[in-house]
């Protein structure tokens, strides 16, 4: 299972050489400690999942085995949880979450990468005023938020709507959108600009097809924390929407607290909740590996 | 709509709830106009105790969460850069305590963490984690770095992948240890993406609710944040109260942004914090920029 993927001798100069190919070799000394760091990557990521490990084993259980004292390891599995959970109709849930998650997220990346753009290579006295000014939104308790912006939402009549939560989602997650694609454009070596510029490339086209290319893996990580952000936002979804919008944590908390608490079925619930993001981490760390910037600056 | 919710808390700071006697001696519920004395109350009043000891376990839950995710979370980053069979499996896989809703992983931790429950069978100790004292705040901080050093992972993980490739190649020229490139190269590059990453984790922990109020719940002196102090005075209907408890966080939360920010990320605000990388990266990139032209023809 261990097996490091480094390649004998790297053949360096090559130009045609895929960026990916160089990069796998990062870091990755002999093959000895390399299959060492590999076991020792596995181990870790296990105690780390762990966890999610005895939520998805709970969720093959009957109620009474999940609850047992002692846990119990050995059991017959079963998809009842799961019928369980899908007979209760849980598509529109998951249709509001897919809406205010895609639609938010979208919103986030087509307005952050231009303002971090500009934040970061052409920065202004108010610079640091502007980026301060950004996450003052995030210092406030969401509890004493959430009061004004009902009270807004009511005389507005967009309660229980779900483009109320794209709205809130993308002021929430803009912030740290703009502060995170604004450190990776800082990453970016003057001179890729100033070639750019040297070959005449107006603004869009610098940044459409230098600068874009080469943030990738930033753009791909600030759009999956934007949407790990907006699927499991809870308390704005909780407290803003009834029947109409309520997404896919509302549904969680509601398998739970209308019928007691049924520990397998809401192992269940939550394992179907977060299919979907793992989907999204994914493609994400697919757009995370193709870092073109090394063929840039060569 | 970014300034309303802040205005109004200011306002409504300014107002106690408190049922008290009018001149003609009746009952009002009203809100009456106290001025300053919902602050007073706290800092110096009968609220002042306990608003002293959910500060204590506010800074206390930021200062060691933030600080383990921050190690673990590098870690993650860093093994994560590597090359390895099941990579894009395990990147995807870390992020699924993330994806959790805190207020349902919350409940999943709660019954892990149970007198007779799965944490207890399998260390085999009789640890009552979700009582009071020093094992709920640790049951509280082993769930939160659980649930978010995905987060510092993820972002780390995306600026290392930025870092040209020929940045290490210079070095490893060089002669320079694993080590040394870490703190000499990676980690300088890297610090833009990590200083943000743990900058919204501070602005996160020091609001944090959700994890300790399902873990171990409301009214619990050892997990009590100001948060949760905020949500219980309004729970009361002390809105007055709660609006000053909000807005004391708030002044707290911008008084250590603004710390962390001048003392440590000094060049997240040096706009021209590129220049130093850049220069190294000259060095390193020898015949410069022409042949990027070529590239770019290639891309279009």
């Amino acid at each position: 299972m261990a097996t490091t993927l480094t390649s004998p001798t790297p053949a360096r100069g090559a130009a045609g050489n895929a960026p990916t190919a160089g990069r796998q070799r990062r870091r990755s000394g002999g093959s000895a400690s390399g299959s060492l760091l590999t076991i020792l990557t596995w181990l870790l990521a296990l105690v780390f999942f762990a966890p999610v490990l005895w939520m998805v084993s709970t969720s093959f259980k009957q109620e009474n085995a999940a609850a047992s004292t002692p846990p119990t390891f050995f059991f017959e599995p079963t998809f009842e949880q799961y019928a369980a959970v899908l007979a209760q109709n849980a598509g529109p849930y998951f249709a509001n979450s897919l809406i205010a998650t895609g639609v938010s997220t979208l919103l986030v990346i087509v307005l952050a990468v231009p303002a971090s753009y500009a934040l970061s290579i052409r920065p202004v006295k108010k610079t640091s005023d502007v980026l301060f000014f950004f996450i003052s939104t995030k210092m406030l308790p969401v509890v004493a938020v959430i009061m004004p912006i009902y009270v807004i939402s009511g005389r507005l009549h967009v309660l229980d709507n779900v483009w109320t939560l794209v709205i809130l989602y993308t002021s929430m997650n803009l912030p740290i959108a703009v502060w995170m694609m604004r450190s990776f454009f800082q990453e970016v070596p003057g001179e890729v600009l100033e070639a750019a510029q040297m070959d005449g490339a107006g603004l869009m086209k610098t940044l459409r097809s230098v600068l874009i290319p080469m943030v990738t893996p930033g753009i791909a990580a600030t759009a999956l924390i934007c949407v790990i952000f907006s699927w499991n936002e809870f308390f704005f979804a909780l407290n803003l929407t009834a029947a109409k919008a309520a997404t896919v944590p509302v549904f969680l908390m509601g398998t739970m607290t209308s019928e007691g608490l049924f520990l397998a079925k809401l192992s269940a619930a939550s394992v179907l909740a977060s299919l979907p993001v793992v989907l999204a981490g994914w493609a994400a760390q697919k757009q995370l590996v193709r870092g073109l910037s090394m063929g840039a600056v060569k | 709509m970014i300034f309303y919710p802040l205005l109004s808390a200011v306002g409504q700071s300014l107002y106690s709830a408190e049922s008290r006697l009018d001149e003609n001696g009746f009952v009002v519920d009203r809100e009456v106009f106290v001025g300053l004395e919902n602050y007073a109350e706290i800092f110096v009043g009968a609220q002042s105790e306990r608003f002293y000891n959910a500060l204590a376990n506010t800074t206390f839950f930021t200062v060691v969460s933030v600080a383990l995710e921050t190690v673990i979370g590098v870690a993650f980053a860093l093994m994560m850069n590597r090359a390895f069979r099941g990579r894009a499996f395990l990147r995807a896989a870390v992020l699924v305590p993330w994806a959790i809703p805190t207020a349902v992983s919350g409940l999943l931790w709660r019954w892990m963490f149970q007198a007779d429950g799965i944490v207890n069978a399998l260390s085999g100790s009789q640890v009552l984690w979700t009582a009071e004292g020093m094992a709920a705040q640790a049951a509280v901080i082993i769930a939160e770095v659980w649930k978010t050093s995905p987060f510092i992972g993820l972002l780390v993980l995306a600026g290392l992948q930025i870092i040209p490739e020929e940045v290490y190649e210079a070095a490893k020229l060089d002669g320079a240890s694993a080590w040394k490139q870490f703190w000499a190269i990676t980690l300088p590059l890297v610090k833009p993406a990590l200083m943000v990453a743990v900058l919204f984790r501070l602005l996160d922990a020091l609001r944090m609710f959700d994890l300790p109020f399902v873990l171990v719940g409301p009214r619990k002196e050892s997990v009590e944040t100001l948060s949760i102090l905020a949500w219980d005075s309004a729970n009361q209907l002390q809105y007055g109260a709660a609006s000053a408890f909000s807005i004391v966080l708030l002044l707290y939360v911008s008084v250590i942004v603004y710390m962390f920010v001048r003392l440590l990320g000094a060049d997240i605000f040096q706009s021209d914090a590129t220049r130093p990388q850049s220069s190294r990266r000259r060095r390193a990139v020898s015949p410069a920029p022409r042949p990027a032209a070529h590239h770019q023809e290639e891309t279009r």
